[in-house]
């Protein structure tokens, strides 16, 4: 606390008149006890030093002051450090500073909201599924990213989920994929227990360890993923569809009831049982057969073929994070070493690998034993990681050559994810974009774009609780026209044409864009913005993942990119903004040589060297305000500035 | 920005000055960004030996993301208990397609039908992937996409445009994979805006412009030394080519603005239809290959409401691009392709509102153009649509006809960069064969 404090000092006070000084600290969860981060990093450290003795290689060396502290920033806060906290960092010779650095970042609201990044790109959180509100689903993930949730918690939310989505936004985990229940269940091996089982989809995986049979019989603990009370909906909308009337207002808004309430829930916890499909093809099964489920490892949990069990996804959650199963620990242990050292402990991070198969057996073991002590705290676990010398070695490529692998190695060099790159450049237009606009939830009654029903039923919660109690069709249909007419006055029902108030021509209105989005107006930072963001915005430019399969993001170059850079958002945002927080700052009596090494600093994060000072002092510099720009523009161009070292 | 905004003599020496500058301080050799640019890049096309087909120079490939379902589309089943509720109807070719494609059934005289597909890719990604590379994924190496292989073997044409350009789509689709960045398709997010940000922005001068790069190239090169990997070295050749391109009097080729709104009309509003009309004019602007993606093919759930939604996106632009090709004569010139990763069950599934399921054992593409016989069925499928019954071909077979169809030697090997062969039409064990027969 007292080293945060001190950083904390140094970064609150006013360097330039008038700048904006850092983030005030948010503290949302629990911090990880100074003695034990200290022990720990310390374990993870002899480990890895241990490994280079027996090698006969020499302990890499540590990367100097400015390449920590861009590193640091862009890999916990998912941004680079703005003017301020640059010099801060770099113009003290407080000798704890690297680890108060690493308190700040931890402790700032950029880890939440990097955080928030990984969790939407690991479960696919879109705003809009294609007919369902993702809504409900996209709260959970950024509330729980937020709360920093245990990550055994999450899982176990997640997988067990049931109800409507208005009551438990988790349950978008299966709504997220209706329909392909076994792909979700594919994900979710994959994610949690880095089990690849999808080739046993459809057959039995001459490479892998499991049969379609193995799969079926998984599958059978998360299936019957129905909607809640549909039946009493069909039975009043049928009427319509007998007499044509179904594509009129009326029609849609009972369209909008069960798409919204009834299929945005899920009625059964999981009947325990499956059938096997009509294109089975092995001998130990006919098509149409009930299977009833069987863990493939760790404990053995069986459910009936016989009966639908209502509750066994809750069984299958609580052997997911159970004990016994040390995939899932392994696994999420694995995901956070390469979210901080680049690189998995074993690669790829979704094919688990035994601890004694690993390249430290005893580093993987002990690695786990934390996880579990620490209860899946997944920010305390990342910080003891960022606490590691281990994290702050350069990148060497002799221990490479000699077999070590690349997660034990320094980070490679790596260019930052499209939201990095959008979170970096708000910094330099905004100075601290952990203060800009967050995302806000509403959760009234929205209809075709409009809220209703305000005063009725004030949350979409309330509102599907009474609409999903309705078991009776003929009430169903009376309380729908009495809901219609208090939106639209109009007493009619079926009469109401298509072309009525509430129109909007075909019914992708009805699942229409931002429909509940909460778009924001101002700059904010990418996990803010709509999930996923347009396929036209810089962001997807930089390789935004669309988030409709695991791992779509991308941080291949592209000519489009480079165009952003020259002529488009970098220009428009930075280069050519002149009230940008970079020119804010160097903005007055100060001489140019100090000016240039401030841009160098809130760029790049170090001072300008000798000979580049040099070289710009001459033939760059003339002391015009575009002169400045030019240089702004040339090193926001420059590769250093999109890779992180 | 016209090409009189960047007078190439005095770019020449402002940028000279700036590089013996920089070479004074900081001891640059070279400065790529700057070299490259000066000198005219070294004409790529080869006259590749035409190994029978071979009458393509273009090729436009509609990706139906997804997992298109053929029975309700290209292979419709009469009579079938598997039809459902959508009904066939006659075309101007010897077979007959959906009621939701009543367009393109007036193209049928141009249309090749593959109602064989098929493959044991069941899974989106890797299907997607196996169809746009020839190879099931591999953790250890990227294989270059078709659109890089047939860039890498026929060259570009126009030297100032890109030779591969994607509208919309998962961006693992386009990669180069091994072959480097050139080969990389370059992405549009929305055809209306055709190649965002290629003119200079307002306020800057050609001066500056030309200064911000000299300068950004000579502050890289410590950091070009220090880090000699491929990622780097892509950024390096992309800058290069962006300002090659920002001079090209072609850039129009991007801008749909150039149409009249009848054209446009005929296409149709959405985003793929106008991914079409683009692509349209990229074939006669020189580009060698484009892609268009048209996703939410994945009927899981609702199978034939959403089937008749994705069909309104694809019908009148489909029909319109072939129409519009023929017209401007560069239909003959153009293989025009349409595939899926998979197909989708021929039964339905009640239990999910009549949705229907994975089927890579049997599916549908078609091909048009380029010198493939029109009105014309390849492959057919079993009276249940379970699986091929004639000819069935698969992804490599698809790409390898695509090879075929440009003229390229499907027996050239390509090695990555450590040195290991790759082939066009795929890995030996499943090195697809082109459909030569369906070549007039």
């Amino acid at each position: 606390m007292r080293k945060l404090h001190t950083l904390a000092l140094i970064l609150g006070c006013s360097i330039f008149p008038g700048a904006v000084c850092a983030a005030p600290i948010k503290n949302s969860a629990s911090k990880i006890e100074p003695e034990l981060l200290k022990k720990s990093a310390l374990m993870i450290d002899r480990h890895v030093a241990g490994l280079y003795r027996s090698k006969d290689l020499e302990v890499p060396e540590v990367v100097d002051d400015p390449i920590f502290l861009r590193r640091s920033f862009l890999v916990a806060a998912g941004r680079i450090p703005n003017l301020e906290e640059t010099r801060a960092f770099l113009e003290t010779d407080q000798s704890d500073k690297r680890e108060a650095l690493v308190d700040y970042l931890m402790d700032s609201d950029g880890y939440r909201s990097h955080m928030t990044n990984w969790l939407f790109d690991m479960f696919r959180v879109q705003d809009e599924f294609l007919r369902l509100p993702g809504y409900p689903y996209v709260e959970y993930i950024y509330k729980s990213a937020e709360g920093n949730k245990p990550w055994n918690q999450l899982t176990s939310e997640l997988v067990s989920a049931t109800g409507s989505a208005w009551e438990n936004g988790a349950v978008g985990y299966y709504l997220r994929d209706l329909g392909m229940e076994l792909d979700n269940l594919s994900n979710t091996m994959r994610i949690f227990t880095g089990t690849r089982m999808e080739c046993a989809q459809c057959h039995d995986d001459p490479f892998g360890e499991y049969e379609r049979r193995d799969f079926y019989e998984l599958a059978a603990f998360t299936s019957d993923q129905g909607p809640i009370n549909h039946e009493v909906w069909e039975k009043a909308f049928a009427p319509l569809a007998k007499n044509g009337t179904d594509n009129t207002d009326f029609g849609r808004f009972l369209r909008f009831l069960d798409e919204w309430v009834h299929v945005s829930a899920l009625a059964s916890g999981g009947a325990g049982r499956i059938a096997l499909p009509n294109d089975y093809q092995y001998r130990d099964g006919d098509p149409g057969e009930m299977v009833g489920g069987k863990t493939p490892f760790g404990k053995r949990i069986r459910t009936s073929d016989r009966s639908d069990s209502g509750d066994s996804r809750e069984a299958f959650a609580n052997w997911m994070v159970g004990e016994e199963n040390e995939r899932f620990t392994a696994t999420i242990v694995n995901r956070m070493w390469k979210r901080v050292m680049g690189q998995g402990l074993w690669e790829p991070v979704d094919e688990y690998v035994e601890a004694e198969k690993t390249v430290i057996p005893a580093l993987t073991k002990d690695l786990t034993r934390l996880m579990i002590d620490l209860d899946y705290d997944l920010k305390a676990f990342q910080h003891i990681l960022f606490a590691t010398k281990t994290f702050q070695f350069a990148a060497n490529s002799e221990a490479f050559a000699s077999g070590l692998p690349q997660s034990l190695n320094g980070r490679q060099l790596e260019r930052m994810s499209a939201e990095q790159v959008w979170d970096s450049l708000l910094t330099l237009s905004e100075g601290n974009p952990d203060k800009l606009e967050k995302r806000t939830f509403d959760d009234g009654v929205y209809l075709f774009q409009n809220k209703v029903l305000e005063e009725e039923y004030p949350t979409m919660e309330e509102f599907s609780k009474m609409i999903l109690s309705i078991k009776d069709p003929e009430e169903y249909y009376k309380t729908a026209s009495e809901l219609f007419g208090l939106i639209t006055g109009k007493n009619g029902t079926a009469e109401v044409p298509a072309s009525g108030k509430l129109r909007g021509g075909d019914t992708s209105l009805v699942y229409g864009e931002g429909l509940l989005s909460p778009v924001l107006d101002g700059p904010a930072r990418a996990s803010e913005l709509q999930a996923p963001t347009p396929e036209n915005h810089f962001l997807r430019t930089f390789g935004q993942s669309d988030r409709v399969l695991l791992e779509s993001a991308s941080s291949e170059a592209n000519l489009s990119q480079v165009l952003a850079v020259m002529n488009g958002e970098v220009e428009n945002m930075i280069v050519s903004n002149d009230s940008a927080a970079i020119y804010q700052a160097i903005d007055g009596d100060i001489e140019a040589r100090d000016k240039v090494r401030y841009i160098y600093y809130a760029i790049l994060g170090r001072p300008p060297l000798d000979e580049e000072m040099k070289f710009l002092m001459r033939d760059v510099i003339d002391g015009s305000k575009q002169a400045y720009r030019n240089l702004v523009s040339s090193l926001l161009s420059t590769h250093e500035f999109l890779f992180i070292q | 920005m016209s090409s009189k905004y960047l007078n190439k003599a005095d770019e020449i020496d402002r940028r000279r000055f700036l590089l013996n500058a920089a070479k004074s301080y900081l001891g640059v050799a070279t400065a790529p960004m700057i070299g490259a640019s000066l000198a005219s890049p070294a004409m790529a096309q080869a006259a590749a030996a035409a190994t029978g087909g071979g009458k393509a120079e273009h090729v436009i490939f509609l990706n139906m993301d997804g997992g298109m379902s053929q029975i309700d589309t290209f292979d419709v089943k009469p009579g079938s208990e598997y039809q459902g509720p959508v009904e066939a109807i006659n075309t101007t070719g010897d077979f007959q397609i959906s009621q939701f494609l009543p367009n393109t059934a007036k193209m049928g005289d141009k249309l090749c039908l593959i109602n064989s597909m098929t493959s044991t890719q069941g899974v989106h990604d890797q299907a997607q992937y196996q169809l746009h590379s020839s190879y099931a994924p591999l953790a250890t190496i990227t294989h270059p996409s078709i659109g890089s292989w047939a860039l890498r073997m026929k060259g570009r044409m126009n030297q100032e445009l890109p030779g591969y350009v994607a509208v919309g789509g998962r961006p693992k689709n386009g990669s180069s994979g091994f072959m480097g960045i050139e080969y990389g398709a370059v992405r549009l997010g929305n055809a209306n805006e055709g190649l965002k940000n290629s003119e200079m922005a307002n306020g800057i001068t050609e001066e500056d412009f030309e200064k911000r790069l000299a300068v950004a190239d000579a502050l890289n090169q410590r950091f070009h030394q220090r880090y000699k990997v491929p990622q780097v070295k892509a950024y390096e050749s992309l800058y290069d080519e962006a300002v090659k391109l920002m001079k090209s009097e072609d850039l129009k080729a991007f801008d749909l603005h150039h149409e009249s709104s009848e054209t446009r009309a005929l296409y149709g509003k959405g985003s793929f239809a106008q991914g079409c009309l683009l692509s349209r004019r990229l074939v006669e602007a020189g580009v060698r290959y484009i892609e268009v993606t048209l996703g939410g093919w994945d009927s899981h759930y609702d199978n034939f409401g959403s089937v008749e939604r994705r069909c309104q996106d694809l019908d009148q632009a489909y029909a319109a691009l072939l129409k519009d090709l023929e017209a401007k004569g560069l239909l003959e010139k153009t293989l025009v392709v349409l595939s899926t990763e998979f197909g989708r069950t021929p039964w339905i599934n009640a239990k999910r509102n009549d949705g229907r399921d994975h089927h890579p054992s049997c599916f549908s593409s078609v091909i048009a153009g380029g010198g493939v016989k029109g009105g014309y069925q390849y492959g057919t499928s079993t009276k249940d649509g379970r699986r091929p019954e004639t000819n069935p071909v698969t992804h490599q077979d698809l790409n390898a006809t695509i090879g075929y169809a440009l003229g390229i030697d499907l027996n050239q090997v390509i090695h990555s960069p450590s040195g290991r062969p790759f082939r066009m039409a795929g890995p030996d064990k499943l090195l697809g064969k082109p459909m030569t027969s369906a070549f007039g």
